[in-house]
């Protein structure tokens, strides 16, 4: 033990800040400073690069948040993100279906989503509850399984309004479906600020704010104290007398709810419903942006989730043009695979104190 | 008492198997397709899937669980693939030559997955499976990027027309199934692959001798307890090691197999279903996260396949949709790996609250 | 002692590997030789005229029917191809055999062999040559890369 203090001591500064940072996490931030500081010197323009990031943290930043509670909870990272996106593309297609148009159609879409959302958490919720220790590996089969069941669904389901089924055939829901005239860039338009190629969705900021705020503030209250027991001291949090199904299955259902929403606020930003096999993979860019930020597999904070998507999309963004400009191969996408998912299997790596 | 218990116990660990056969049973009726179609395409199933499920089997027995890093040991073989048919090298001994170039690849590719493994105790198969992931970025890496710049690629045929990277499907015509007619046989228009199957054979002897060694009965003491295991003076940490590098040497080999059959490569997602579909078969075939035996193997693949030809017939004949079928087969694959692993979790811990009930009796007794 | 022994072992193992992986580079290289019935004129101005029809047999399978001014091709592994020629000299001429056996250039993926030629007693340069695949001017775009993130897990194995 002695010994291990000493070592500490004699890392020094730069040694300390790897151990605190994490070393993936280090290189992450630094390549995107690189990436920045590169940006204006092959050429590109640097205000639409940073409008660029903003834009995509609004899009993502929720779909990020959703993890938190479970993170919280001891569920560990919520692989089966998709099952709540499934909720979120259910309400968007049938407020559509239903005729809203507008930001009447986004109000509606979240409305209807609900529903859903705690339909399903609350089963995903029981099963997890069912399977402790093993929550990883079966959420992100759940996520799967959902996925391809939905893909029958979209097909089979009696939808109906012409601008979202198959034009030939009159049914079956196309895979992109387009958002003009609908809620696209609903959030985003309200109270916009535009200087030149600068722009920020302020709507969508003060949304995921509002609802980042909302989960800082229900992290405070009795019930969000306990989710954090649950998940750092289980002994210690029956201990206390705290129903641990009950608080599991809460979290499961805000981050599934979370999804929904964060799904509906996404598609707002980028114009566009997307069907079938889309959500299959989201739960990974989610996961591997709030550990970037700095959670771990069972910690993770407000800012873990605004630093990691910033730097996340911030890589997602800066790298295919900075290297386009730089060497004309567009190496980005290879750069996002081994980032994201080296940043996954580095806090899988991780001991966890308390986990078991 | 015990004899019913038994029973319950047989038709709960069967219930994936026997739900295949229901589907299939009422499949293949609507799908249509001639019985000897039907024989033919699941003959030749058989050995293009069974050597790659085969090496799934190791790790199961150290206790590692599904080792979905078998797709890194795929990868290796696709690698020695390309290589071979820029070098021109055809027929068995090109097949040979991209077995022996995917070993030492597979090996590093295998001691890695088992090094991170071990950091990972307790969640091997989630860590192994975003492994893959992580690995197929370094794939595309340099299959895409440096194959071509760095690594000498010599014909246009492979090689994308911007000069680096490889194009997204590799002819192998010149061992296209060379393996499979080596020693030709065909009995009632159903052709056999005799040489695939005697090496499929091969493997299971080399299986069943393996389980019998020092290394294999080591293997199974760490799967039953780490700590036991640790105890015994039993090397854990090599130990799985080398079970996940004998894993993914088999599953390279198998690739090559798997794609001489195929005939070409679809470069940049020949891999990444693979590891799906193994898995699946072997659950189908009543293998569970813990346990898999050789019989296993080949009745998943049998009911998996045979799945896999007639849900989209009898889905499109249903519902008039090809779409449907074709989704509800990946569906399905999906849901049995779920329900597979639900499986192995709720018997896990009910495992656990017996033996900690049984503990407190004793206790309570010693009392 | 014993891992003395061991390593040998190993050594030996590893030194066949190789061995068999060498054995394969000389046995399994596959080239397409292709044979030609065309009219050929060497640099001292001899023509070698083609034949009426020439029949290129590899053991009893015929891999080649060729008229005058036709090419076959066929795909062959290691550096010897013997074959059974079947000539028809001039229409109406009585059918002649003969058998060849070509020695392939190791490093040549394709070859042409001009029959006739080589029949006629032409030198090597003459009825031999070396094929080169024309270039085919592809758009860069054409085989646009996907690398299958979000594509259906499956259309078929």
């Amino acid at each position: 033990m002695g010994e291990k203090t000493d070592i500490k001591k004699e890392k020094g500064w730069f040694g300390r800040l790897v151990e605190d940072f994490g070393l993936p996490r280090l290189i992450i931030t630094l390549f995107l400073i690189l990436l920045l500081i590169l940006a204006p010197i092959v050429g590109a323009d640097f205000p639409s690069q940073i409008t660029n990031i903003i834009a995509r943290f609004s899009w993502n930043g929720i779909l990020v948040l959703a993890m938190v509670p479970m993170v919280h909870s001891g569920c560990g990272l919520n692989f089966g993100l998709p099952l709540g996106i499934i909720s979120g593309l259910l309400g968007a297609t049938i407020s559509i279906e239903l005729g809203f148009t507008g930001a009447l159609s986004f109000l509606m879409a979240i409305l209807i989503a609900t529903p859903f959302a705690l339909i399903f958490g609350c089963g995903y919720g029981w099963l997890l509850n069912k399977i402790k220790g093993g929550e990883m590996m079966i959420a992100t089969y759940v996520g799967f399984s959902s996925v391809s069941f939905m893909c029958m669904m979209w097909l089979v389901l009696p939808y109906k309004s012409p601008n979202m089924v198959w034009g030939l055939a009159g049914k079956g829901l196309r895979t992109t479906i387009s958002l003009e005239g609908y809620y696209s860039q609903t959030l985003a338009k309200f109270l916009q600020i535009r200087i030149g190629n600068f722009v920020i969705p302020t709507g969508s900021l003060l949304f995921f704010a509002l609802l980042a705020f909302l989960m800082w503030a229900f992290l405070h209250t009795k019930t969000g104290t306990a989710m954090t027991a649950v998940g750092s001291n289980p002994t210690f949090a029956r201990a206390a007398g705290i129903n641990i199904d009950r608080i599991r299955l809460l979290s499961v259902v805000m981050s599934t709810w979370l999804a929904a929403i964060g799904i509906l606020v996404y598609e707002q930003g980028f114009g566009f419903v997307q069907l079938y096999m889309a959500p299959f993979y989201m739960a990974l860019p989610a996961v591997s942006a709030i550990l970037i930020g700095g959670a771990s597999v069972n910690k993770a904070s407000i800012t873990n989730v605004i630093i990691g998507t910033i730097l996340f999309q911030g890589i997602v963004t800066m790298t295919p043009t900075v290297m386009n400009n730089m060497i004309h191969m567009d190496m980005s996408e290879v750069i996002r695979i081994i980032a994201s998912n080296g940043m996954i299997l580095y806090a899988l790596t991780r001991k966890t104190e308390g986990a078991k | 008492m015990n004899k019913k218990t038994n029973i319950v116990g047989l038709l709960q660990r069967s219930s994936v198997p026997i739900m295949f056969v229901i589907i299939c049973a009422l499949c293949i009726p609507i799908a249509g397709l001639s019985p000897s179609y039907l024989i033919n395409e699941i003959v030749t199933r058989m050995g293009r899937n069974s050597f790659l499920i085969l090496s799934l089997l190791v790790p199961i027995m150290a206790g590692m669980g599904l080792n979905f890093g078998m797709t890194l040991g795929a990868m290796a073989g696709e690698i020695g693939l390309i290589l071979v048919s820029d070098w021109q090298i055809v027929g068995i001994p090109g097949m040979v030559l991209a077995m022996i170039i995917s070993v030492p690849n597979s090996v590093l590719l295998g001691f890695f997955c088992g090094k991170i493994l071990n950091m990972a105790k307790g969640r091997e198969m989630i860590t192994s499976y975003i492994i893959s992931y992580f690995m197929n970025g370094v794939y595309q890496l340099v299959v895409l990027y440096l194959m071509g710049s760095i690594i000498p690629i010599a014909h246009t045929s492979i090689k994308l027309p911007r000069g680096y990277g490889i194009r997204n499907t590799v002819s192998l015509l010149s061992m296209r199934q060379k393996l499979d007619n080596l020693i030709p046989l065909t009995i009632r228009g159903v052709k056999i692959p005799v040489m695939t199957f005697i090496i499929i054979a091969l493997l299971c002897l080399v299986i069943i001798w393996f389980r019998r060694t020092k290394l294999g009965q080591d293997m199974r003491a760490v799967g039953q307890d780490l700590e036991v295991a640790r105890d015994a003076g039993i090397n854990v940490e090599r130990t799985r090691i080398l079970s996940v590098i004998i894993s993914t040497v088999l599953a390279g080999i198998g690739m090559v197999i798997y794609l001489q059959n195929m005939g070409n490569i679809a470069t940049y997602s020949s891999h990444s279903q693979i590891g799906m579909f193994c898995i699946a078969a072997l659950l189908v075939g009543g293998a569970s996260v813990d346990k898999a035996s050789i019989g296993n193997v080949f009745l998943g693949v049998v009911l998996f396949h045979l799945m896999f030809i007639v849900a989209p017939r009898a889905g499109a004949y249903i519902t008039g949709d090809s779409m449907i079928g074709e989704y509800f087969r990946v569906f399905v694959s999906y849901a049995v790996i779920t329900v597979a692993l639900i499986m192995y979790e709720t018997n896990k811990r009910r495992a656990k609250s017996l033996a900690g009930a049984q503990l407190a009796a004793e206790q309570e007794a010693q009392k | 002692m014993k891992s003395k022994r061991g390593l040998l072992a190993k050594l030996l193992v590893l030194a066949a590997v190789i061995a068999i992986a060498a054995a394969m580079f000389v046995i399994g290289r596959g080239h397409t030789v292709y044979f030609d019935n065309k009219e050929v004129k060497a640099e001292d101005g001899t023509v070698y005229k083609p034949f009426y029809k020439i029949e290129v047999y590899v053991g009893d399978e015929r891999v080649a029917k060729l008229s005058e001014g036709d090419r076959g091709a066929y795909s062959v592994m290691g550096q010897k191809l013997k074959v059974t020629l079947h000539l028809t000299v001039k229409k109406d001429a009585k059918k002649q055999g003969s058998a060849v056996t070509f020695e392939i250039p190791y490093n040549m993926d394709g070859i042409i062999y001009n029959i006739p030629a080589l029949l006629q007693g032409a030198p090597e340069e003459v009825y031999m040559e070396e094929f080169v695949p024309t270039p085919v001017q592809e758009d860069e775009d054409a085989d646009v890369v996907v690398t299958d993130e979000f594509a259906m897990p499956s259309e078929d194995e």
